[in-house]
């Protein structure tokens, strides 16, 4: 799952970075709010952690520029104003939920968690595909109720595809959504990572749609 | 409470106004007295005249003996009897014709018109007068101690009323005052009404005397004052609190990201950021204690003049050091003889912050200039850099609290609302201008703060 953290504080953002990147999200991490509307433009990520006062670009018109351009990507703001009319402002602009700070790392995974949950129009927490079963908080997969042993980056692979289930996802937006900027990707990581998941899981959960990408069926 | 001074103003006005009019009252009722006394003695005088004119003109008629006798009686039942002797001019010799029953006779040599001699043991007082043929001649008399009694009478019931007046004008003045002092009482009111924690300026479209208007106005004027006060350290309290929690979510995360770490690279990575963290904060922390103890009251008092140049060189030969890690050159030039009076740690406070600015936002390899010089009637302190500068646009805002320019830096923000608070307790101004040429073209950062000049230090 890659999270656009977008936060001026230097020590802020690194600390969100490195923990999101621990809680399992793939994180890229941008100080003002120029390079994060160029960014938004060009990438797509499953969810933004939005700083309300940022550098060159305020946060709420970042917020604001998101939602005129119909981008629906949840948006989770952070803000150190407890004042009732800051968090409505926000949540009028647009913003999916929010955070006071100090907050706690576990806490903004939730969220997060949540936040990308809702965008896909799920209410059970836990996706499932016949027997097999992925739980985005506990970072399991189960077949037939035995545990599956996956990496982060097949567990991320398969959450995306499974939270797409029945849509193809074309190798570009797969690999866009799974690596960061600072990631370094081989040319075929993802069929790597695909063989591996098929090995583990059964042949039928992943299809190839050749000349475009993979999808999970929708049954 | 009542205090080792205070007294009641209405008490003081009663006992003023009373203690000033009993005087006058006191004085106007002895003139009273003495004037009604005087008017008593006149009408006995004529009452004498009256009675020895009438006697006069009945003994030139006869019938004399009947009528003594009548007019006696009559006299008698008088508050001032009046007692007579008739003479008559008899061959040449005046002879007593008739003497007030009861009465011895008269001294014989009175002269006419109005004398006083002892009569029985007693003074009297007499009128004398006699016809125009001088044939008959009237003596009329009274008792001085009764005429002086009739006289008191009359004195001392002009003064009862009066002494009966001086109570009910006390409770008048009493009660006039307290009617005239009850806008005072209105203000003392609507003060004792206000609230500490929401001073309102009192109402001023009540009309109010012109004595106690003044009152209310200065009054009013140091009510906005304070909570113009108030309402500034009540922001500044939310702001230093909401400033607060960024660095206190950075230092959580990064503890939070130490515990979890899989790698002890990633947890000395943390580790470190909990130190930088708390270094920031503790930085923050200094900077707002120094606000805070920035205080208000020390420019009301007068301050003796000194010449800072060594003050100021010594603290940049301190600042020389922390140039040389990024490679910034810090240039000085301090001129003595520009003598300033504000307190010295002020200044200090000042010019450290515009220096530790210059440092942390010049970028590396900038050059510094620190400056004092006299200009005018100025003293000007001014430290340019050739770092990246700062637009016209953020220039404005620079001194708002917790105003950070758009920089890679770390700092708090209130650097420059301190430099901008002494600038202005001392009355000082504080400019932001173009710094020294950068390489690249265009200007650095300058801020000057320029002081009133005052005369040498003694």
């Amino acid at each position: 799952m890659r999270i656009l953290v977008i936060e001026d504080d230097r020590l802020l953002g690194d600390g969100l970075q490195a923990g999101l990147s621990q809680a399992g999200y793939a994180v890229d991490w941008l100080r003002d709010g120029e390079a994060a509307t160029s960014a938004l433009l060009t990438e797509t990520f499953a969810a933004v952690v939005l700083d309300l006062g940022l550098p060159k670009r305020d946060g709420l018109s970042v917020l604001q520029w998101m939602r005129e351009r119909r981008d629906a990507t949840p948006v989770l703001i952070l803000t150190a104003r407890d004042q009732l009319e800051d968090r409505v402002r926000g949540l009028d602009l647009g913003a999916d939920d929010y955070v006071l700070k100090p907050f706690d790392l576990d806490e903004i995974a939730a969220r997060l968690r949540a936040l990308v949950r809702r965008a896909h129009g799920r209410t059970q927490p836990v996706l499932a595909w016949q027997d097999i079963t992925l739980d985005p908080a506990a970072r399991s997969v189960t077949r037939a109720g035995q545990t599956v042993e996956l990496t982060q980056r097949e567990f991320d692979l398969l959450h995306l595809l499974m939270e797409n289930r029945g849509r193809v996802l074309t190798r570009r937006s797969l690999e866009e959504q799974l690596y960061t900027w600072n990631d370094a990707v081989d040319s075929n990581a993802l069929e790597v990572h695909i063989h591996h998941l098929r090995r583990k899981l059964g042949s039928g959960l992943i299809c190839t749609v050749r000349g475009v990408g993979y999808r999970v069926p929708a049954a | 409470m009542k205090g080792p001074h205070s007294f009641s103003l209405r008490g003081r006005l009663v006992k003023l106004l009373t203690g000033v009019l009993a005087v006058v009252w006191l004085f106007a009722v002895l003139v009273v007295y003495q004037r009604t006394h005087h008017e008593a003695d006149e009408l006995l005088d004529s009452q004498l005249t009256q009675v020895a004119g009438t006697l006069l003109a009945i003994m030139a008629g006869g019938e004399v003996e009947h009528f003594v006798n009548e007019l006696h009686e009559h006299a008698d039942h008088c508050p001032v009897p009046i007692v007579f002797e008739i003479w008559r001019l008899d061959h040449g010799v005046m002879r007593r014709l008739a003497t007030s029953p009861g009465h011895d006779a008269f001294e014989a040599d009175m002269i006419d018109g109005f004398s006083e001699h002892l009569h029985q043991g007693n003074r009297w007082r007499f009128y004398a007068e006699q016809d125009e043929d001088a044939e008959y001649r009237v003596v009329a008399g009274q008792s001085h101690a009764a005429r002086e009694r009739l006289a008191r009478e009359i004195g001392l019931s002009m003064l009862l009323p009066a002494l009966l007046a001086l109570p009910l004008m006390a409770l008048a003045v009493w009660w006039g005052v307290g009617r005239g002092l009850e806008p005072v009482n209105t203000v003392a009111r609507q003060i004792g009404r206000l609230d500490a924690q929401a001073l309102v300026p009192l109402d001023e479209s009540v009309a109010l005397p012109n004595e106690i208007a003044p009152l209310r106005n200065a009054f009013n004027v140091l009510i906005r004052r304070v909570s113009d006060a108030f309402d500034n350290e009540r922001r500044f309290t939310a702001d230093a609190a909401h400033e607060l929690r960024t660095p206190l979510a950075a230092l959580k995360i990064q503890a939070q990201v130490a515990q979890r770490a899989q790698t002890p690279d990633s947890q000395q990575h943390a580790l470190a950021q909990v130190v930088a963290g708390v270094d920031r904060m503790t930085h923050l922390v200094e900077q707002l204690l120094t606000l805070a103890r920035v205080d208000p009251t020390k420019s009301l008092e007068p301050m003796p003049s000194f010449d800072p140049a060594a003050q100021l060189r010594e603290m940049c030969a301190g600042f020389s050091a922390s140039a040389l890690p990024k490679g910034q050159h810090l240039a000085v030039d301090i001129a003595s003889g520009c003598c300033l009076a504000l307190p010295p740690a002020w200044l200090d406070i000042a010019a450290r912050n515009l220096i530790d600015n210059a440092l942390r936002y010049a970028g590396d390899a900038a050059r510094i200039e620190v400056r004092f010089a006299r200009e005018g009637d100025c003293c000007v302190f001014s430290v340019a850099d050739s770092g990246e500068g700062i637009s016209q646009d953020l220039r404005a805002r620079l001194t708002g609290r917790f105003t950070r320019g758009e920089t890679e830096a770390e700092g708090c923000g209130l650097g420059l609302s301190i430099v901008a608070r002494i600038a202005a307790l001392s009355h000082a101004q504080l400019e932001f201008g173009d710094g020294l040429p950068r390489a690249g073209g265009g200007h650095g950062f300058a801020a000057r703060l320029r002081f009133n000049a005052v005369a040498d230090a003694a």
